[in-house]
């Protein structure tokens, strides 16, 4: 069986080598690294926001010393025109308005509860320390979880399938039918060389964009949430490559996953945009299970492994299932 | 080697594709497998190879019920070229081969380089990628996989579909020597004559069924109408007459000056084929 199982890992390496999946994905490291290093981190080292307080009937006793007061409602005006990341609160009616000039209330919750915090600085409201992180290593996890996900969503289950093809439109699945090796073995070499290369990925990414120290206390977690979710995704592709009659035909089944399974999870866990449904989406639960990991919180749910676990149960089943049947094809 | 009895098979309720098929295959034997498009060849060939599950009726390969045989050690003892060459195109000739022997014993492999120059495949291909190989050369690479691991058992599907006229005739030599070496040949094919030359008995199949069973020589012996035309010159005019064929016993039984030609009016496997199924090979 070992025999067999090498024999089939270097056969499904020099096609993923010939595919240049390796050359794709060291690629998309580089990018992911480059983007990480001098775009998004610099892009997202943002000063504190000011906040701007008109109060000229003083209904506002506990204010922060953090907040500035202006004098007039042209004051405010003309301050948050020159400080555009600022928030201006009026509270002349003796409710609190906010004013900004750049982005709306609806899509800046950040900016609008740090004001409004600002103005009860001794509530009864104390905030919990989640973390140790600082803002840029907060920020550095984050996008690294985010293009982590991406690849093994997204990029690694193309590669699997565009191998797959590669095999099927060469008629050679068929001819493993007639050797004398454990069918199943031909699934389980594709598995592990692309779970194997799903970790090696997640571990350069982590390495190179949260850093050596913070990787090794985070690293069996990701390495967890990515196994899991490596294996969803290449179970899924085999199933579609298996299923689907070419490339172009899965290319349209790439284009409804990537839309209907990562664009809600991304706008759900990245925007303000708020989607009732999201937490029915098992891969809203995958992706905030890989987000806790890079923070080393542990998932609370009692479903989550069990589900995650079953969900790779019933794929490997339809994988094995719609294999036999590409065996038994003719020509 | 295979025994089949009333074997019947059916892809879903209302579409049975065997009518309950019986035939033997002694050890050494090369059988043909004779039939149209449809007419259950493959499906009888793919349950045999353990593809196809589910049949009914009795079948017994190297003794062995086939239920039981479909092991790994069933599989060592077969070899199988499909109708289309399925290879590695990315991978050389000599890299498939590795690939495909890797699974079976060592003591029972061939050395790749002598299987290949057997067939006769140029020397300079041995490496570069079947890719760029023709589709003769992709069909010897393939019958190189079927016999690198010296099968006990061989099935082959349209053999020299795809060869020019000298591969068809080498690759008829090949498997005249695996039958001198013992080994069983299960040949299923259009091409009558490879069935003509090559098998000791033929089956010709049509609608699931077996329509008739025997060697080339008896199906069109029996069906001879044993007669003879003889082409030749006789007082400076060229004539043609039709004779019984025992009536050459005593000779020529007709005054000539010189026979040009003699024809028998032997059936052929073809025309044998359309009498008893009905069609031709299409």
């Amino acid at each position: 069986m070992w025999k067999s199982l090498c024999a089939l890992l270097k056969k499904d390496c020099r096609m993923m080598v010939s595919g240049k999946f390796f050359l794709m994905s060291l690629g998309f490291l580089v990018l992911y690294t480059l983007y990480v290093n001098f775009g998004y981190i610099r892009f997202m080292d943002a000063s504190l926001y000011n906040v701007y307080l008109y109060d000229p009937a003083g209904t506002q006793a506990t204010v922060s010393p953090l907040i500035q007061r202006v004098s007039s409602k042209e004051a405010l005006d003309a301050v948050l025109l020159d400080d555009t990341n600022g928030v201006g609160i009026d509270a002349s009616a003796g409710k609190p308005r906010l004013v900004f000039y750049e982005g709306t209330e609806q899509a800046d919750r950040h900016r609008a509860d740090y004001a409004l915090s600002l103005l009860q600085p001794s509530g009864n409201g104390r905030a919990q320390v989640v973390g140790s992180n600082t803002p840029e290593q907060k920020a550095r996890k984050e996008i690294t979880c985010e293009l982590l996900f991406f690849e093994i969503a997204a990029v690694g289950f193309l590669g699997i399938a565009a191998v797959l093809f590669k095999e099927k439109s060469m008629g050679v699945i068929r001819v493993h039918a007639i050797l004398p090796l454990q069918k199943n073995l031909f699934l389980l070499s594709k598995l592990v060389i692309f779970l194997l290369s799903d970790l090696v990925f997640a571990i350069l990414l982590t390495v190179l964009n949260v850093g050596l120290r913070d990787t090794a206390s985070i690293l069996p977690g990701v390495l967890l949430q990515t196994a899991l979710l490596s294996l969803i995704m290449a179970l899924t592709g085999l199933i579609c490559a298996l299923l689907l009659k070419d490339f172009r035909q899965f290319t349209l089944a790439y284009l409804l996953i990537a839309i209907f399974v990562a664009t809600p999870v991304f706008l759900s866990a990245n925007t303000a945009v708020k989607l009732d449904w999201i937490s029915f989406h098992p891969f809203y639960h995958i992706y905030m299970g890989l987000k806790n990991a890079y923070f080393g919180t542990p998932s609370k749910s009692v479903v989550y492994y069990p589900g995650c676990v079953a969900a790779i149960a019933v794929l490997l089943a339809g994988v094995q299932r719609v294999f036999r049947r590409e065996m038994k094809k003719e020509g | 080697m295979i025994e089949v009895k009333n074997l019947t098979f059916s892809y879903s309720k209302d579409k049975q594709a065997l009518h309950g098929l019986d035939f033997t295959v002694e050890d050494g034997e090369i059988f043909g497998f004779l039939g149209p498009n449809g007419s259950g060849k493959s499906t009888t060939q793919k349950i045999l190879t353990g593809i196809l599950k589910g049949h009914g009726g009795r079948v017994s390969l190297f003794g062995q019920d086939i239920s039981a045989a479909h092991t790994q050690a069933f599989f060592q003892k077969i070899g199988v070229l499909f109708e289309f060459p399925y290879l590695y195109a990315n991978l050389s000739a000599v890299d498939n081969l590795k690939y495909f022997s890797s699974f079976y014993p060592r003591e029972q492999l061939r050395r790749i380089e002598e299987v290949l120059e057997e067939l006769e495949f140029k020397p300079d291909f041995f490496k570069k990628p079947v890719s760029s190989y023709s589709k003769g050369m992709r069909q010897r690479a393939s019958m190189a996989r079927a016999l690198i691991s010296n099968p006990k058992l061989l099935f082959l599907d349209e053999p020299t579909s795809g060869l020019d006229p000298s591969g068809a005739v080498l690759f008829r030599k090949i498997i005249e020597k695996e039958r001198k070496k013992g080994t069983t040949v299960f040949l299923t094919t259009h091409n009558m004559l490879d069935a003509d030359l090559l098998c000791d008995r033929v089956a010709f199949m049509a609608d699931g069924e077996i329509k008739a069973l025997d060697t080339p020589g008896n199906l069109k012996e029996r069906n001879s109408n044993h007669r003879v035309i003889i082409n030749y010159l006789y007082q400076g005019r060229r004539e043609e007459k039709t004779i019984e064929a025992p009536e050459l016993k005593t000779g020529i039984p007709f005054a000539h000056d010189e026979i040009i030609s003699i024809h028998s009016q032997e059936p052929t496997l073809e025309d044998m084929f359309i009498q008893y199924t009905g069609r031709g090979l299409s």
